[in-house]
């Protein structure tokens, strides 16, 4: 993989990024001069921009037809990183959308601007091929993401979010460095691809790579909140304000992956039997721990959070079978769920906007105080269900098809046990919704017209992506053999 | 090679022992006149008044982590000019574009009215 | 000259006394300074793998600096976050911070 020199089409190729920036001092500028009036309008401004960056990157930004290091080799311009951008700069876009109408929230132009610069980070994330600029990727998503989780500084759950995020968060990237030290010293490289070079040819260990392997994985096991690095999310949730949780939930966790992806493929094919084997366990334990504790849960948050959990589980299956379908599906799969949490946790912002809120119990009679949300509801959750023909149902499908093609079937096996548990506790949600009745039947959710517009297209977006699979499988698989 | 610690051990020796000894002499020669001033804990020469311990507006921290913030920065700028003359104008494009985004950032803590004290 | 294995056993050491000092202390700056400490234990290693193995390329000290920085960072918003959980609760004990449980 050689690095190409510097040429100016390289700047095309960061355009989303450069603009990204601008976008979040925009922000600070109007806030500034605007001051504490026209508040919405930033909101407005945020989604916008990110909607045109996102165009923007669409058009621009498209891989070369081979992939190829750029800017010295920090970052790699291939499907990879352009999927993921791509993700990302939806879900933001989506949560910003969320935000709009949100309580307790003081000095928005901070809060849009750390939300754009955390999608800067992930942006970066997924493109990087160095470990210096993984390093200074994960921490530009995950310090803003410190920073929005204890936003709301007079609400105690909040502020207690904040903290246990920055406490769990810093911990796990300092022993992930740790293991980049490690990774360093064994070859004197720290750009991904020529370090995997100097690491073949089993000079080194396999113990010693194995433990450098393992400390990695703790830091990104936390990106993806994976057993047993998952303590931190539920509480995390349950205290971040609706829309950051959405976004924690979304695109922080899809931003792991593509470094799981990228750096375990990249660096560690030589060991993959061990970590493969690791992971499958990770992957049972992530998924049977999510969805068992979920079933007792009270609050909707805390519910999709541990359903986030078990969502981890199965797409890690993708990256265990270790093959060009299983990246495919992974991907696939991380782009199901990404606009199916993203439709559940716009109606717990409605919801919470107009009841104040969070508890299931209160979901009571919501099939007859809005229809409309209740039906959005009942397609977002029987998406993460995996009911067909919605999205989430294709991607659990090819999961475990990419599992039984790698010989796990037992995995396979695994995960349709769990997948049964799961339609379990989101029917009992939808059962609250549908049939439940509750004194306040007659009066309507109040509807505002950003959230209604976030919510509309997520929807659109689990039902376009599960009827119409057959192109997006193909991007997928594209994507995933751009790996390899 | 332990014999490559022999100075530090050597220097760690002689610091100790020097120290030593001039605490040693002081309470040997010196005079010894005790008064309350004397004992009283060292103020600039003022007299101390209220418990050393004691709260620091909390103000006092936004001031050091915005000095934190912008202290470490150096650590990018040092480098730089050690080897300016070799990058050439395109080195100061890229300084100048580093320093202009911390320009920004220290401009909307001051809007913010982070750096006011009252 | 001192082998590179004294440095790495160093900053192993440091990165376990961090790591136990994060695990066992119950006060939330406590918890900072031990993360701080594994972050320099990390800094030990890449200047002393640097200098060992490719002193003619810097890109170890290169990491050496971006770790400082965003450690740097990464101190201002955790003294931030505990400033403002301290006015919530006027504690920083990690055990009294836990409104949320399962």
């Amino acid at each position: 993989m050689p690095i190409v020199p510097f040429d100016t089409s390289m700047i095309a190729a960061i355009s989303a990024e450069l603009l990204l920036l601008l976008l979040a001092g925009v922000i600070l500028a109007v806030d500034m001069i605007w001051g504490s009036k026209q508040k919405d309008h930033l909101g407005w401004i945020t989604a916008g921009g990110l909607l045109f960056i996102l165009l923007i990157s669409l058009i621009f930004t498209r891989p070369e037809p081979v992939e190829r290091l750029i800017f010295g080799g920090m970052l790699r311009q291939d499907w990879l990183t352009f999927t993921f951008r791509l993700i990302f700069l939806f879900a933001a876009a989506i949560t910003s959308l969320l935000s709009i109408n949100l309580k307790g929230i003081t000095g928005r132009g901070e809060y849009y601007a750390l939300l754009v610069v955390t999608t800067l980070g992930m942006s970066l994330m997924a493109a990087s091929a160095d470990l210096i600029m993984l390093y200074l990727a994960i921490e530009t998503t995950s310090i803003p993401l410190y920073i929005l989780a204890g936003f709301m500084k007079s609400d105690d759950k909040s502020t207690e979010s904040g903290i246990k995020y920055f406490l769990f968060g810093a911990l796990t990237s300092t022993v992930m460095l740790y293991g980049f030290s490690l990774l360093y010293g064994f070859s004197g490289e720290t750009n991904l691809y020529l370090l995997s070079e100097r690491l073949t040819g089993g000079e080194i260990s396999i113990w010693v790579l194995g433990g450098a392997a393992l400390l990695v994985l703790v830091g990104f096991s936390f990106k993806v909140s994976a057993v047993p690095f998952h303590f931190w999310s539920p509480d995390v949730y349950e205290g971040a304000p609706t829309p950051i949780t959405a976004y924690i939930s979304t695109a922080s966790k899809a931003a792991g992956f593509a470094v799981l992806v990228r750096v375990m493929i990249t660096v560690f094919p030589e060991i993959s039997l061990y970590w493969t084997s690791i992971l499958a366990v990770v992957a049972t334990a992530t998924m049977t721990v999510g969805n068992m504790v979920a079933l007792a849960q009270k609050n909707i948050k805390r519910l999709l959070a541990y359903s986030s959990i078990a969502h981890a589980g199965y797409a890690l299956i993708g990256l265990v079978a270790f093959s060009e379908l299983g990246i495919a599906s992974l991907l696939f799969y991380l782009a199901a769920y990404v606009v199916t949490n993203l439709a559940a946790f716009a109606i717990v912002v409605f919801f919470a906007n107009t009841v104040g809120s969070d508890e299931i119990a209160d979901y009571a009679g919501l099939s007859r105080r809005s229809p409309g949300l209740a039906f959005a509801m009942l397609i977002a959750f029987l998406s993460l269900a995996g009911m067909p023909p919605l999205a989430g149902f294709v991607a659990k499908f090819y999961v475990f098809a990419a599992a039984v093609e790698s010989g796990l079937i037992w995995l396979a096996f695994v995960g349709v046990l769990n997948a049964i548990i799961g339609l379990y506790y989101y029917m009992t949600v939808l059962k609250v919704v549908y049939l439940y009745r509750s004194d306040d039947d007659e009066v309507p959710i109040a509807v505002s017209r950003p959230a209604a517009i976030a919510l509309g297209v997520s929807v659109i977006a689990v039902l376009g992506i599960g009827i119409a699979s057959g192109p997006w499988l193909g991007w997928a698989l594209d994507t995933a053999s751009s790996l390899f | 090679m332990p014999e490559d610690f022999l100075p530090i051990a050597v220097l760690i020796i002689l610091a100790t022992g020097l120290s030593f000894t001039i605490l040693l002499l002081g309470q040997i020669f010196g005079p010894r006149r005790p008064n309350p001033r004397k004992g009283s804990p060292y103020e600039s020469g003022m007299r101390p008044y209220g418990k050393g311990q004691r709260r620091v507006p909390i103000h006092y921290y936004l001031i050091a982590v915005l000095f934190i913030l912008f202290d470490v920065e150096i650590i990018f700028i040092l480098p730089w000019a050690v080897v300016l003359r070799d990058l050439g104008i395109f080195g100061l494009i890229e300084m100048g574009l580093f320093v202009a985004i911390l320009l920004i950032g220290f401009v909307y803590a001051w809007k913010k009215g982070a750096l006011e004290w009252d | 000259m001192i082998p590179l294995s004294w440095y790495l056993i160093l900053a192993a050491s440091i990165f376990c006394i961090g790591l136990y000092g994060v695990l066992a202390r119950r006060n939330a700056i406590a918890i900072l300074m031990g993360i701080e400490l594994m972050l320099n234990a990390v800094n030990i290693n890449l200047v002393a793998f640097w200098r060992y193995l490719t002193p003619s390329i810097i890109n170890g000290q290169v990491f050496a600096i971006i770790v400082f920085a965003v450690a740097a960072s990464e101190v201002a918003v955790g003294l931030a976050l505990i400033i403002s959980i301290y006015r919530r609760k006027t504690t920083v004990a990690v055990e009294e911070i836990n409104l949320m449980k399962w």
